[in-house]
């Protein structure tokens, strides 16, 4: 685990990627899979965490910001690593890069009014491709449980999650499941060693 | 209609939604309903190309402002989905002015436990999805 706080920029240059790594690392895992941006952002966890740019409590903090954050989640996401990294720069750069090929391919279908999903072979591969894209955002999810499992944290954890799967039953909006989550985990005591 | 409408209206959608596809009930609302700059038919053309395009669904914005008003439309498009995001920006400095206080802490980290259950739900739905739509090419 980092010892500074998470979202804190780097104090040395070899702690983060290059501007240049930074664009092309969002630009590629931000752009390549279907099933939308939070599979995208377990592959830039992915890609982030192997390379020690980012750690587990970096991506939590990012993950809950961007829950926070209007809009799209992934877009917000990578202007949060582009800022970690190169404030401004990086965080405009980050955003440019994940969302203009996407938005691209979306201009390009609707201006020729394609019809892919008329093709067997596009739907058993979008099916598959959305198959797989589940798998990493469970995977996903997975990892950002797994720190909140062992005690003394575990107890929390499952009251939190407890409540947060009874919200989401009842067809509470995220941001309400969000903030309910916020509110009850503040409130609960907390673990001796926090203190 | 033009791109600065398109812009403000798209933004009023994305900025008042948290999640790729949230914004589409005020779309339908502001652009087939009010305005009627487009069909039903072509605001689900335009969710259909946004699930199937890699990268973000949410950037069936752009179908949306091509529909509503052509390459300057889907340019305004663009800018709505991308404007909200920026405010996540301000929301680091101010959770990391506070994070070090146990309390604020503990918010953070109920939050990051319900993203995990808000993520097995997205996770679920999207396998349930696809299950169904290879079963349905099977039948």
């Amino acid at each position: 685990m980092s010892t500074r706080a998470p979202g804190e920029p780097a104090t040395r240059p070899a702690e983060g990627p290059s501007l240049r790594e930074l664009v092309a690392a969002v630009a590629y895992e931000a752009n390549r899979t279907v099933g939308g941006g939070l599979v995208s952002i377990e592959l830039l966890r992915r890609r982030f965490t192997t390379r020690s740019w980012i750690d587990a409590a970096d991506h939590g903090v990012f993950i809950a910001i961007s829950r926070f954050t209007p809009g799209t989640v992934v877009l917000a996401y990578v202007v949060l690593l582009g800022w970690r990294f190169h404030r401004w720069l990086g965080a405009l750069l980050a955003l440019v890069v994940a969302s203009v090929p996407a938005s691209l391919i979306v201009f390009s279908l609707s201006a020729t009014l394609a019809r892919i999903d008329r093709y067997a072979v596009v739907r058993v591969l979008l099916a598959v491709g959305i198959l797989v894209a589940s798998l990493l955002v469970l995977s996903s999810a997975w990892h950002l449980l797994r720190p909140y499992l062992p005690k003394p944290s575990r107890l929390r954890t499952f009251i939190v999650a407890g409540i947060a799967i009874v919200l989401v039953v009842l067809g509470a909006t995220p941001v309400r499941v969000l903030l309910v989550a916020a509110i009850v985990s503040s409130v609960l005591p907390l673990p001796e060693s926090t203190k | 209609m033009s791109p600065l409408v398109i812009y403000l209206l798209l933004l009023k959608a994305t900025v008042t939604s948290f999640a790729g596809m949230g914004s589409l009930p005020q779309i339908r609302q502001d652009f087939v309903e009010t305005r009627r700059a487009m069909t039903d038919e072509q605001l689900s053309q335009a969710v259909l190309v946004g699930r199937a395009t890699i990268g973000p669904m949410g950037a069936y914005v752009v179908a949306v402002g091509y529909f509503a008003g052509g390459p300057l439309g889907a340019t305004a498009g663009w800018l709505a989905m991308i404007t909200p995001a920026l405010v996540a920006i301000p929301l680091l400095t101010l959770i990391r002015r506070w994070l070090h206080l146990p309390r604020i802490r503990a918010a953070v980290d109920g939050v990051i436990i319900a993203s995990a259950v808000l993520l097995i739900g997205s996770g679920a739905s999207l396998a349930i999805d696809a299950v169904q739509q290879l079963m349905r090419l099977k039948s």
